[in-house]
């Protein structure tokens, strides 16, 4: 056991850990932050993801020792002062979630994906986030959001065709 | 990766982190076929979910400083520290003029969330079939640079790569970077067919040198046999130049003369008909360029 210390979502975290714990395990369990999905364990949904010294990682395949000293940011530390941000009104507006397990993932990789590129192509969404899936197929939607959020004119997207997002390859 | 495990947790093990090449070496000398080093973890951690490996030791390599170098110097190449991540490969923006084979290869590995993690070093030295990196390397004839308690010894990675998870690296050595020769006035592509699934079925890189003392054409296929094949017959059929007619003759010798494995992703018949496929597309594509 080791005493760790993690700043996540702003806030100094101390906790003691094993040295094999997931960094997954470290948020879910010691933590309590449950917007951080477990779902398949070994880096393929993507639901995991957390944003490490400003970087998407997927936490199942990071361990707890390694975010030592370092800063976490979740789906939470992207609201500011409890106001929703942009993208996470947008997902409201289209409503770009089923059951909506998955959205915190997908919220925080489109939340990065507009800060980094405030106007994607739908290749460049696609590309960002081949790394998640969304088992409830509410690709579509999220496309919309992000349309919404993007920065470029605003044109109505065209009829829907069988959605491409997400399928990794 | 997925083999079914039904493990979510990892086996115990203790984790260091040294900061210095000695330190390294030092833990490999004390602890031996107990220890395992790990850049990224993106394997490693799969493989002890899975309990493929259960090492009592862990060394996380990344703190080491010289590791983190990534090194373009004219006239002697690219040198990839052990630690340097595909997306920091990627964000350098070295790649895509001169070594373009391996800019197309990395940049379709996984996701941006996994290549942010994975190192290229950690790419050949799991040494599975399917990983993308390796005849891109070749191709490019990339050497490793191995250090351990004799001093350092540079090993090509056509040979540094034995078989399935099978590398030329003792238990008291380390990789310290993958080091590739200036590629410049080459022309260079890499294609890959994956049907879907999360591996490549069978994958190809060309290099195509115009000029100087090296000209002729290098060509490896990966993920169709336990290890990354070179073929003397695709290269011979291009050595002339890429002519509609030499994409044909080059796809038939790929299809007819690369040994392909039956497993549990694809058949030998059905990689040899990929062969074909992605020989004329990797090569129609050089010729358009």
């Amino acid at each position: 056991m080791r005493e760790i210390s993690v700043i996540v979502n702003g806030r100094t975290r101390k906790r003691m850990i094993k040295d094999n714990e997931l960094l997954l395990d470290f948020l879910r369990e010691k933590l309590e932050v449950r917007s951080v999905k477990a779902a398949c364990w070994r880096g393929e949904c993507g639901l995991c993801t957390v944003l490490l010294d400003g970087h998407l990682v997927k936490s199942c395949l990071v361990l707890a020792v390694e975010a030592d000293g370092r800063e976490v940011r979740t789906v939470e530390g992207i609201t500011n002062d409890g106001e929703l941000a942009p993208i996470q009104k947008a997902f409201v507006n289209h409503g770009a979630a089923q059951c909506g397990f998955c959205t915190p993932a997908w919220v925080l990789a489109t939340h990065e994906l507009l800060k980094a590129n405030p106007n994607p192509s739908d290749a460049d969404l696609v590309e960002a986030t081949t790394g998640l899936v969304c088992r409830c197929g509410t690709y579509n939607q999220i496309r919309e959001a992000v349309a919404e959020v993007s920065a470029a004119p605003k044109v109505r997207s065209k009829p829907r065709e069988s959605p491409s997002l997400g399928i990794s390859g | 990766m997925s083999f079914g495990s039904p493990y979510t947790t990892l086996p115990d093990f203790e984790y260091h982190k040294p900061t210095t090449l000695e330190e390294v070496l030092g833990l490999l000398k004390q602890y031996g076929d107990e220890a395992k080093p790990m850049g990224g973890g993106v394997g490693l951690i799969a493989f002890m979910k899975e309990r493929l490996m259960s090492p009592a030791h862990v060394i996380d390599v990344k703190g080491v400083k010289e590791f983190k170098q990534l090194n373009n110097t004219t006239g002697r190449g690219l040198s990839v520290g052990a630690a340097v991540t595909l997306a920091e490969l990627l964000e350098g923006g070295m790649l895509k003029k001169d070594y373009t084979v391996l800019h197309e290869a990395i940049s379709k590995v996984a996701d941006p969330m996994i290549r942010r993690r994975a190192t290229l070093v950690g790419n050949l030295c799991e040494a599975i079939p399917w990983v993308d990196s390796p005849p891109a390397l070749i191709a490019l004839e990339a050497s490793v640079v191995i250090a351990g308690p004799d001093g350092r010894r540079s090993v090509p990675v056509s040979s540094f790569i034995r078989g399935p998870v099978d590398i030329d690296l003792g238990p008291s050595e380390i990789v310290t970077s993958v080091d590739i020769p200036q590629a410049k006035g080459t022309h260079s592509a890499f294609e890959k067919f994956t049907g879907g699934s999360e591996f490549s079925l069978a994958s190809v890189a060309v290099v195509v040198s115009d000029g100087g003392r090296n000209r002729g054409a290098r060509v490896v296929y990966g993920s169709v046999n336990s290890t990354p094949i070179r073929s003397a017959e695709v290269e011979e059929a291009i050595k002339g130049g890429i002519t509609p007619g030499s994409v044909r003759k080059a796809a038939d010798m790929a299809s007819e003369k690369v040994a392909c494995v039956d497993d549990v992703l694809a058949t030998a018949a059905y990689r040899k008909h990929l062969l074909k496929v992605i020989t004329t597309k990797v090569l129609r594509r050089m010729m358009s360029q």
